[in-house]
């Protein structure tokens, strides 16, 4: 009874017309509708992205070693009554491998850089040695600052606080 | 019927789901941020010394002056180019003056001047020397070797 009722109320479409749009669709179609335009967004994304992924270069971060100079011109850069440990590394070759290492007053003559910090521990261990020994680095004119770095960090690993650049080596 | 089906799904609008996509873009861009560190002027590029097992630690430093000794290659024949951060090449007897005049100002101040060397790692010591009178000629005490920093640091 109902229903036949309601459908009775619905407006009958005249044969061969479009069918009528009613107020509520009329004013949503009038309305601009609410939309969030990505375009923009994605274009500065996208700059930042190619910019990040051109200019990035991954590199290993670089840290200091600690050194002093001495206080004196002239002067040697550690306290010499106390007989320094002298350390002289040479080049004897172009391949990063070919260097030579020896210690005064000592007949080790060490083979690699790891090599001279152990020995370097050991030395400390005898009596009149300790970790304020001075080490003093001797490196030849045409060797690499390389070898001589890493001469400088074998005397820190070995835990000697007292580390100079002595004179001049062949 | 069927030709009405064939209609409405030609009017379906095509749609391209850009969510997946915006999420990784911004999950890229966050990564290089937090991992981008963007490289100073004062550290000029060149080849550091990479001890093994270093003992090269990060530390930040005031009142400290970054010499540069580079390895350049020149039509002459390998080269060093001295420079003080990321100022132009200069000889030795300019950046002894820039540095009495940086420790001048940091005594000045009642602070002691740091100096930081970068040398690559290929020069002869002979060179790196050179630098290295520079800095005890001008009675400076505090100096820093740069190397890389070992792995898992």
């Amino acid at each position: 009874m109902g229903q036949a009722h309601s459908e009775s109320l619905k407006p009958t479409p005249t044969p061969g017309t479009a069918p009528r749009r009613t107020a509520r669709s009329l004013r949503q179609a009038s309305e601009p509708r609410m939309s969030l335009n990505l375009a923009p967004m994605i274009d500065v994304t996208f700059l930042l992205l190619i910019f990040f992924l051109l200019t990035t270069t991954f590199q290993r971060a670089e840290g200091v070693l600690g050194a002093n100079l001495p206080q004196d011109r002239g002067r040697p850069a550690v306290a010499l009554p106390i007989s320094p440990i002298v350390i002289r590394v040479e080049s004897t070759g172009p391949a990063p491998s070919d260097f030579a290492l020896a210690i005064d007053d000592f007949a080790a003559r060490p083979a690699s850089f790891s090599e001279l910090s152990g020995f370097l521990v050991d030395i400390r261990q005898n009596e009149g040695f300790d970790e304020d020994t001075p080490v003093v680095i001797v490196a030849g004119v045409d060797t690499p600052w390389e070898f001589v770095v890493e001469c400088w960090n074998a005397a820190v690993r070995a835990g000697c606080r007292r580390i100079a650049f002595g004179g001049e080596g062949r | 019927m069927v030709v009405s089906r064939v209609t409405s799904w030609k009017r379906r609008p095509v749609g391209f789901n850009m969510t997946p996509m915006i999420d990784v873009v911004f999950l890229l861009i966050i990564f290089f941020m937090v991992v981008s560190k963007f490289a100073s002027a004062e550290h000029v590029p060149m080849e550091l010394p990479q001890p093994e097992h270093s003992q090269a630690r990060q530390v930040k430093l005031r009142d400290r002056v970054i010499i540069n000794c580079q390895a350049a290659e020149t039509p002459a024949g390998p080269q060093v180019l001295y420079r003080v951060g990321p100022n132009p090449p200069e000889t030795l007897e300019q950046i002894s003056s820039r540095l009495a005049r940086a420790q001048a100002a940091a005594r000045a101040e009642g602070r002691e001047l740091i100096v930081v060397l970068r040398a690559d790692r290929r020069l002869p010591f002979a060179e790196v020397r050179a630098a290295l009178e520079v800095v005890r000629e001008n009675e400076i005490q505090q100096l820093r070797l740069v190397a890389l920093v070992g792995e898992g640091e």
